[in-house]
């Protein structure tokens, strides 16, 4: 059974698309890394998989039914960490957590009881009773991420996950996607760092202006485009122009009296 | 001349206006990062919110200076201006004082530089003393700004309120000492907080005042709501000031009425005593607030990168057994409890739903204030009647209809709506249970209030009988109001972007504003008249219950309709295109 499916995806917000012709297919177990440089269309395609914006045309599947027809069974095995951690800044951490497991319908004691056993596993035991408002980008990435999971979605779709996060927490959180993958969770995973999605990501998926210009298996990539690693062939695929020659017309311009 | 021109334009355009400039948007500025559909005051716009409340003020007193009142009522047409309009003066002095000590509570966080400024002019090669100048220039400027704009029109209308009979001398001398006492007033007020607030930056920890700051200006509202409370109840205690208060006895208020008073030549000793209180008091504010804003600077500003950011613990929500209570009476769903909870939070913790509350709170004490002066004013005898005048009736039903209308206004301005994508991600978009959610946050506020407040007093003053029928009353005029404005609620309480103004929006105003006269003045004629001809209460009774079966059919055909969840206002649009071309 297909977890999460997109056919003939398209969104226009003005006369240009936004995203154009997107299909792909996310098994259990997969995990799928988004690559594209900015404007792509990644932000646009992750608002559509998760039913917060509606495609123009195409359609988004899940387990085979149209998620339309409910988001709201969808999202109840769908966990979401979304680009921006915007949070309420007057909730501490901990109630914040109570809030979205709440409106998750999730029995009280084991919210509770999850709640903090993920605050302390994600290191934010101690200021879990803090005001959002004096986190740092990293601890509220934490606070989305544990919100992503205390509900144990079947498919998650990460949006930058590692924007803020300190180097141990990173790698915490690159190993817990690999782990996930394993226990049969369908990740979407969306990122700039090639080096991640290399390292957790089983399929990637490159996209160039709004299209699909590349899906395969990881390893396969490479060879299919005959260059010696992701950040090569992403370039070779992706990048409009010579990033020697801009950093070069960068200092020029710096110099220029 | 020219030069002189050219000399202005080169210094403005250079970087200490500029960073002047810079100080001055950051202190007016909305908050952060601001997105559209959320709640951002202009400057202009606030400036035209806090001229509101003297002018308004200004306007009701016509009631009891405008000549033809008098003669209607049977008073002589001439009377003597200074003496009349005593306690008037020392309301105005109050609203003053409190109204820009409001805002230097409101605007606190912006007042000084912080770690943003930091961030973005250390690095410039720009010197600490330059912005600490620039800083100060704007926050003069401000002070300034907000003392003449509080008492704008306060100044122009009150004196030609009061001295309308009298020659140009008389009404230019009332005016120029009004106006010197309400500005001097809401310098001393902006200052006085300034300095408070600043002094406990200044000496406590950064981490205890940053966690205490919340509560220290809610105490700071609390006090400043108190003074002008008990302004309406000081003509009395005025009255005596000429013979016995000392400066520390009475409220700083009584200090600027002492000045006026001196201003005009009307004082005695114990007056004149006073109006140097004022000028003392307001020298002493100046001085504490500028060592204040020097040492908060230095602490907080030039140090920024030197202090550490250690995060408050915090401590874990107990499961009260209100909340207990409530989840197992009131809020039968999930949905209930999370978004009841998330709805007192943001009510408490958010400062533009807690001061926008506070601002209809405000409306309201202060009309039911001015009310209730009034009723006690035209008293034949003192003491109290065996029946409460209509005018003493309806000052809880003002505070209910300000208190009900406030949340229900204070409901649609979203909680950061950048982070509403919670709601829209969890909730489903088909869920009824939006007005029982608003219904349940609104009799949360109303109810105790009118039980802690409006029984007690009314029992007290004229028995049990009157004060639970008054207490009823009021209960179920809130009540019908909340129904009446929930028709349609579709939208979580603080995660809906703020209503577009939209065509009809003048005739909405006008509607609450006749809707208010209704409210209280009309029911409580009714309410004088059932209390003293209890025939009076069987179409009473009729005609809510028939005003509640409309509500509830109303409800039904609207429910009938589009019944998703709102996340975003759209305004309704004359001609829509069809886009048949596909």
């Amino acid at each position: 059974m297909i977890a999460l499916e997109a056919k003939g995806l398209k969104k226009c917000y003005t006369a240009v698309p936004a995203v154009s012709d997107v299909t792909f297919c996310l098994h259990p177990g997969e995990v799928l890394g988004c690559l594209g440089p900015n404007g792509a269309g990644k932000s646009t395609i992750v608002r559509m998989l998760t039913g917060l914006s509606e495609p123009t045309r195409g359609y988004v599947f899940s387990l085979g039914t149209n998620i339309h027809k409910d988001l709201v069974a969808y999202r109840r095995h769908l966990g979401y960490v979304p680009e921006e951690p915007e949070l309420y800044s007057f909730l501490s951490g901990w109630e914040y957590l109570e809030l979205v497991g709440a409106l998750r319908g999730m029995e009280r004691r084991q919210m509770e009881m999850k709640i903090d056993a993920l605050l302390s596993l994600f290191s934010l035991a101690p200021y879990g009773h803090s005001s959002i408002g004096s986190y740092s980008k990293g601890m509220r990435q934490r606070i989305l991420l544990i919100a992503a999971l205390m509900h144990d979605p079947q498919i998650l779709i990460l949006d930058e996950p590692l924007s803020g996060l300190d180097v141990i927490s990173a790698i915490v959180v690159k190993n817990l996607i690999k782990t996930l993958g394993e226990h049969g969770k369908a990740i979407f995973y969306c990122s700039h760092v090639l080096e991640v999605v290399e390292k957790v990501c089983s399929h990637v998926m490159v996209l160039r202006k709004g299209r699909v210009i590349a899906h395969a298996p990881t390893t396969e990539l490479q060879t299919m485009v005959g260059q010696p690693s992701l950040e090569h062939a992403f370039i070779y695929l992706a990048a409009d122009r010579d990033a020697h020659q801009t950093a070069t017309e960068i200092v020029e311009v710096m110099s220029a009296s | 001349m020219q030069s002189m021109a050219q000399h202005w334009e080169k210094l403005s355009r250079g970087p200490f206006i500029r960073l002047v400039r810079h100080c001055e948007d950051r202190i007016f500025a909305g908050s952060e990062g601001v997105e559209p559909g959320e709640l951002d005051l202009s400057i202009g716009t606030i400036l035209a919110l806090l001229a509101t409340p003297s002018a308004f003020a200004s306007v009701f007193l016509l009631d009891r200076y405008g000549s033809l009142m008098r003669f209607l009522r049977g008073q002589s047409i001439r009377f003597d201006p200074y003496a009349a309009s005593l306690p008037d003066e020392y309301f105005f002095i109050v609203l003053a004082l409190v109204v820009a000590g409001f805002v230097a509570v409101w605007k606190w966080d912006r007042l000084l530089p912080d770690r943003r400024d930091y961030a973005n002019l250390a690095p410039l090669p720009i010197s600490s003393r330059r912005i600490f100048l620039a800083n100060l220039v704007a926050l003069s400027l401000l002070a300034v700004v907000l003392s003449l704009d509080v008492n704008a029109l306060s100044s122009l209308l009150f004196p030609f309120v009061v001295c309308a009979q009298e020659r140009f001398r008389v009404l230019a001398e009332f005016f120029v000492t009004h106006t010197l006492s309400v500005v001097l007033a809401s310098a001393f007020g902006f200052l006085a907080v300034f300095a408070v607030l600043g002094t406990m930056m200044a000496l406590l920890p950064y981490g205890i005042f940053r966690k205490y700051s919340l509560y220290a200006r809610c105490g700071i509202i609390f006090f400043l709501m108190a003074l002008l409370t008990t302004s309406f109840s000081e003509p009395h205690k005025i009255e005596r000031l000429h013979s016995q208060y000392r400066w520390e006895e009475v409220p700083p208020p009584a200090w600027f009425l002492g000045l006026c008073q001196t201003l005009r030549g009307k004082s005695d000793p114990a007056l004149a005593s006073l109006s140097g209180a004022a000028i003392m008091g307001l020298l002493f504010a100046l001085v504490l607030s500028i060592a204040a804003y020097s040492l908060c600077y230095t602490r907080c500003f030039t140090q920024s990168a030197e202090i550490a950011v250690k995060l408050p613990a915090g401590r874990r929500p107990r499961s009260s057994l209100a909340f207990g209570l409530l989840d197992r009476v009131l809020l039968r769903t999930p949905l209930q409890r999370a978004c009841y909870r998330f709805a007192l939070r943001a009510l408490f913790r958010s400062e533009e739903q807690a001061f926008a509350l506070g601002g209809f709170l405000s409306l309201g004490l202060v009309n039911a204030s001015q009310i209730v002066l009034l009723a006690l004013d035209k008293r034949p005898s003192p003491g109290f009647s065996a029946m409460p005048s209509a005018a003493l009736l309806s000052a809880p039903l003002i505070l209910g209809y300000f208190l009900t209308v406030g949340l229900w206004a204070v409901c649609a301005i979203p909680a950061l709506l950048r982070a509403n994508w919670v709601f829209r991600f969890n909730v489903d978009p088909r869920t009824r249970e939006c007005t029982p959610l608003a219904r349940k946050v609104i009799l949360t506020f109303v109810v105790p209030s009118l039980v802690l407040f409006c029984l007690p007093v009314y029992s007290h003053f004229w028995g049990w009988r009157v004060g639970v029928l008054h207490t009823s009353l009021v209960a179920i005029w809130c009540v019908l109001l909340m129904e009446g404005l929930l028709i349609g609620f579709r939208k979580i309480p603080f995660a809906c972007s703020l209503p577009k103004f939209r065509s009809n929006g003048i005739v909405t105003a006008l509607l609450f504003v006749f809707g208010y006269f209704a409210f209280t003045s009309v029911t409580a004629e009714i309410e004088t008249w059932t209390l003293a001809e209890p025939f009076w209460f069987f179409p009473f009774v009729a005609f809510v219950t028939a005003l509640w079966l409309a509500f509830h059919r109303w409800r039904k055909i609207m429910a009938g309709g589009d019944s998703q969840l709102i996340f975003e206002e759209e305004p309704v649009t004359a001609v829509e295109v069809l886009n048949l071309t596909g």
